[in-house]
């Protein structure tokens, strides 16, 4: 593990991708939402460069270059446009209101600290980023739930996405270069896909509130 | 290792018969031939295979595999046995199905029915011959999954698929059941090799070895079709096409008769005094059950399910009889029992096979299964009749036919019993020979009315009027099977001491010089009966020209058939099946529980009726008081569960983040 992530600026970093996390969850504007995943994601795309560095191994670098091109540059411009597009009312409706989401943030960060202290780990740092990722899918998650519109619960999985991110390339250096690469792919067309069905939604029922999505039901 | 050659021999004929079916499956005539004679050499092949095991060594092939999974082949003289019993079966309804499946050209996929024809029997001569729990279960769902396709294979009929899906879950059921036998036994042995399960009973706690018995009774009960569990035969039996039903009924559920053999015999030890008992009284209830259902049935293939279900409990009564000795430490008498029991499976292998093709060749000419509507169809389907009247007094058990040899057997087995010291068990196995009679009685009564309501009389129908005999093929497969019915009834002496050799290695003695002598079979220990079918048939022959000769001398008036003379006699006064079965309704009324409804309509008064109409139908017992109440008890419990079914993406986003989160705090708190 030794210099990287015994370094100052690795923590840092770390500790604004959950600053940015909470960022995600408490705004109350769809833009200031995808805004914040887009520093997220462009965070990432750092630490990445930072691991790949250090290390020295190019498939890494390659990976911290594809974060950025996919996770902090495509994904947010489709985002923009699908609110655009949709014409999209801009306040984020939820269910549950933003000051006690971001008090249940804050405990489901506490649960991920314990839960990971309690697993037990060698090295200080990669438990602090792997208590950070476990957040961020939990928020994720959290996330997708408490949101109404279509969009939040893309932008869910896609916070939950990036904690996974986080964890594998703090804990192994990243996946190997071909599952990393799938991964993006898979992201990139799952991303486009939702997008897609997102319209389809619009036009079918007027509405990409998922609340009045319950005619699965029978 | 000509053995070894052989049996692969018999696989891959199967497997290039169910290859070509589909590769063929555009030219209904080629695949007609390809398929069937495929199944035709292998099931010779098998044949050939199963009498130099019965007559030599057990025949074992490993295939390496790791120590869980051993997937292997072990064929001893039980298993040899039952492939004899297949591949005779499977060689008749092969020919068979080349006139049959005529019917079907240019309406269905002929080769998609051949692939699953060949897989089906090659997946039951695997079941057989498995060598391990595990590949057995594969094997065993391969043919339960093969046979719910040839149950629906007429799947565009509603009915067609309500008779699959009750086969089917009837089946799965009844495979869980067996999984869990298997794994009480393979917990006390450490392997899920059959070789190591052999006497497992004696390592299990006595608790362990009775769930043992009680699971492999009901999952191997629900394929073998004993009472209550049978509901699903006369569903898919008449569903299937009359080939498959014939195979579906001689053969598939008798391998569930020999895993029963293997597990309770060989496996558990059949020690224990009241699995026997137990299996005795299910299996009198299946066999008077089954017999009484089938005297109400029109359906002649739904009647000839329910007769399965009666002779499976008689080959059980054999069985049951046999573990009541094996508890009792009379090896010689249990062996008796046994072969009692197998003897009356191959018979009833052929004459049920036989019957269910005699049944498919009217439907095939009549395009109808209710015998109301048929009659007279001796004079337009001679063999046809002639074949289905051999498989009838087969399973009537009429001298000198083989039901007559087996229930002779069988009976004899049960009065055995005086030799029991237990005076109470004595007094209900004889009891249930009471119930053996019975049943043979209402059997042979409901094959008169089976075969004189359709064969005898005059035509009642259009489609009985314009019957024509069936293709030769066809005739040819019957043929087969009526010379086996004959055969195995003049040779008991003969087959009874083949069958001494199976029972041998499983009860530990062989008792083939004691009821063997000469052309007669008898009874241990002291011949207190015996009985030569041999020369009942010499007698037969001898006297049967008799009264031929001596009446040719009379004269006879040709009038129509029972007409009584009477120079008017039309289709409409002619008996019918349901007057026939009448009285047996009348008598048997609590058990039947027939409802009838009679509706007038009048015109001005009272007296002047327009019309009539007249309904009868009786109570499926089983169906509304066992089944219904439980699927009503599933559905309500499933309703309930409905409440947390909200139908918001939210609320099952927010079920998984509960659960997530309660389990990782379960963690911390377990783990610090």
């Amino acid at each position: 593990m030794g210099i990287m992530f015994g370094s100052e600026l690795m923590e840092s970093i770390i500790a604004l991708i959950m600053v940015s996390t909470f960022m995600v969850l408490g705004s109350k504007q769809l833009h200031t939402s995808v805004s914040a995943f887009q520093f997220q994601s462009f965070l990432l795309a750092c630490i990445a460069g930072i691991v790949a560095f250090s290390t020295g191994r190019i498939d890494i670098y390659i990976v911290a270059v594809l974060t950025l091109i996919i996770k902090a540059i495509l994904i947010p411009y489709l985002f923009v446009y699908v609110i655009r597009e949709l014409k999209v009312k801009r306040e984020v409706e939820l269910f549950i209101n933003i000051s006690p989401s971001l008090l249940i943030g804050g405990v489901l960060v506490v649960i991920s600290y314990y839960l990971v202290r309690s697993i037990g780990n060698n090295s200080q740092l990669s438990s602090y980023a792997l208590s950070t990722s476990m957040a961020m899918v939990l928020i994720g998650m959290f996330f997708m739930i408490t949101r109404k519109k279509a969009i939040s619960q893309m932008l869910g999985i896609l916070i939950m996405e990036n904690g996974l991110f986080l964890a594998a390339i703090s804990l192994t250096y990243g996946m190997p270069l071909l599952v990393e690469v799938g991964i993006f792919f898979d992201i990139l067309v799952g991303t486009l896909i939702m997008g897609v069905l997102i319209f389809r939604i619009n036009t079918t029922f007027e509405t990409i509130d998922t609340d009045r999505l319950t005619t699965l039901m029978e | 290792m000509d053995l070894t050659y052989l049996f692969l021999g018999i696989v891959f004929t199967y497997l290039i018969g169910a290859v070509l079916s589909v590769v063929l499956h555009r030219n209904d005539r080629f695949v007609t031939y390809a398929s069937f004679i495929s199944s035709f050499i292998a099931s010779v092949l098998g044949i050939i295979f199963s009498f130099s095991v019965m007559f030599g060594d057990t025949f074992v092939i490993d295939i390496p595999g790791s120590s869980i999974l051993q997937f292997g082949v072990s064929i001893d003289k039980l298993s040899a046995f039952f492939i004899m019993v297949i591949s005779i079966t499977s060689l008749a309804v092969s020919i068979y199905s080349i006139g049959y499946m005529t019917e079907y050209f240019g309406k269905k996929d002929i080769g998609y029915l051949g692939f699953l024809f060949n897989m089906f029997i090659l997946s039951m001569i695997l079941v057989v011959s498995a060598s391990n729990a595990v590949m057995f279960i594969i094997v065993w769902e391969l043919m339960s999954v093969i046979s719910y396709f040839l149950v629906i294979y007429e799947h565009e009929k509603p009915e067609t698929r309500k008779a699959g899906l009750i086969y089917i879950i009837m089946t799965h059921v009844g495979t869980g059941f067996i999984i869990l036998s298997f794994l009480i036994m393979a917990s006390a042995s450490g392997s899920f090799d059959f070789g190591s399960f052999q006497g497992i009973g004696g390592q299990l706690s006595p608790a362990l070895k009775d769930m043992a018995f009680l699971f492999a009774l009901l999952g191997f009960g629900t394929k073998a079709g004993i009472v209550p569990l049978h509901i699903w035969l006369p569903y898919a039996h008449p569903a299937a096409p009359s080939n498959v039903s014939a195979l579906m009924s001689g053969v598939m559920i008798k391998t569930a008769i020999y895993m029963m053999v293997r597990v309770f015999f060989e496996f558990l030890g059949a020690d224990v005094l009241w699995w026997g008992i137990l299996l005795l009284v299910v299996a009198c209830i299946s066999s008077l059950l089954g017999v009484m259902y089938a005297l109400m049935e029109h359906d002649i293939k739904r009647l000839l399910a329910y007769h399965s279900v009666e002779n499976i409990g008689i080959i059980l009564i054999g069985l049951s009889v046999s573990m009541i000795f094996m508890s009792a430490g009379q090896p010689e008498l249990a062996a008796f029992g046994l072969i009692a029991g197998l003897y009356h499976l191959i018979n009833h292998a052929m004459f049920k096979s036989l019957l269910f093709m005699g049944a498919g060749s009217i439907i095939f000419s009549t395009h109808t299964r209710d015998i109301e509507s048929l009659g007279g169809l001796i004079k337009k389907m001679p063999w046809t009749a002639f074949f289905f009247l051999i498989g009838s007094i087969s399973i009537s058990a009429l001298p000198p036919f083989n039901g007559f040899v087996s229930e002779w057997l069988t009976f004899h087995a049960q009065l055995l019993s005086t030799n029991l010291s237990n005076n109470l068990v004595t007094v209900l196995v004889l009891g249930s020979g009471a119930a053996l009679a019975l049943t043979s009685a209402l059997a042979a009564a409901c094959f008169v009315k089976a075969f004189g309501i359709s064969f005898l009389a005059l035509p009642r129908t259009e489609h009985a009027m314009n019957a024509k005999e069936v293709p030769k093929t066809m005739l040819a497969g019957m043929g087969i099977l009526s010379f086996m019915c004959i055969l195995l009834g003049i040779l008991a002496f003969h087959v009874a001491g083949i069958l001494d050799s199976v029972s041998a290695p499983i009860v530990g003695t062989g008792i083939a010089s004691t009821i063997t002598s000469g052309l007669t079979i008898g009874t241990v220990p002291s011949f207190a009966g015996s009985i030569s079918t041999t020369w009942i048939a010499l007698l037969l022959i001898l006297f049967m020209p008799l009264p031929i000769i001596l009446l040719r001398s009379g004269i006879t008036s040709k009038y129509e058939t029972w007409g009584c003379g009477q120079p008017f006699s039309t289709a409409r006064n002619e008996y019918t099946a349901t007057a026939f079965s009448k009285p047996i309704r009348k008598w048997l009324g609590n058990i039947y529980r027939p409802h009838r409804e009679i509706h007038a309509t009048y015109a001005n008064s009272h007296f002047f009726k327009t019309s009539f109409k007249f309904e009868s139908h009786i109570e499926e017992v089983f169906e509304q008081y066992l089944y219904e109440p439980f699927i009503e008890l599933t559905l309500a419990v499933s309703r309930s569960f409905r409440v947390i079914q909200t139908g918001s993406i939210h609320a099952y986003l927010a079920y998984i983040f509960a659960v997530l989160v309660i389990l990782l705090i379960s963690i911390i708190t377990g783990g610090i």
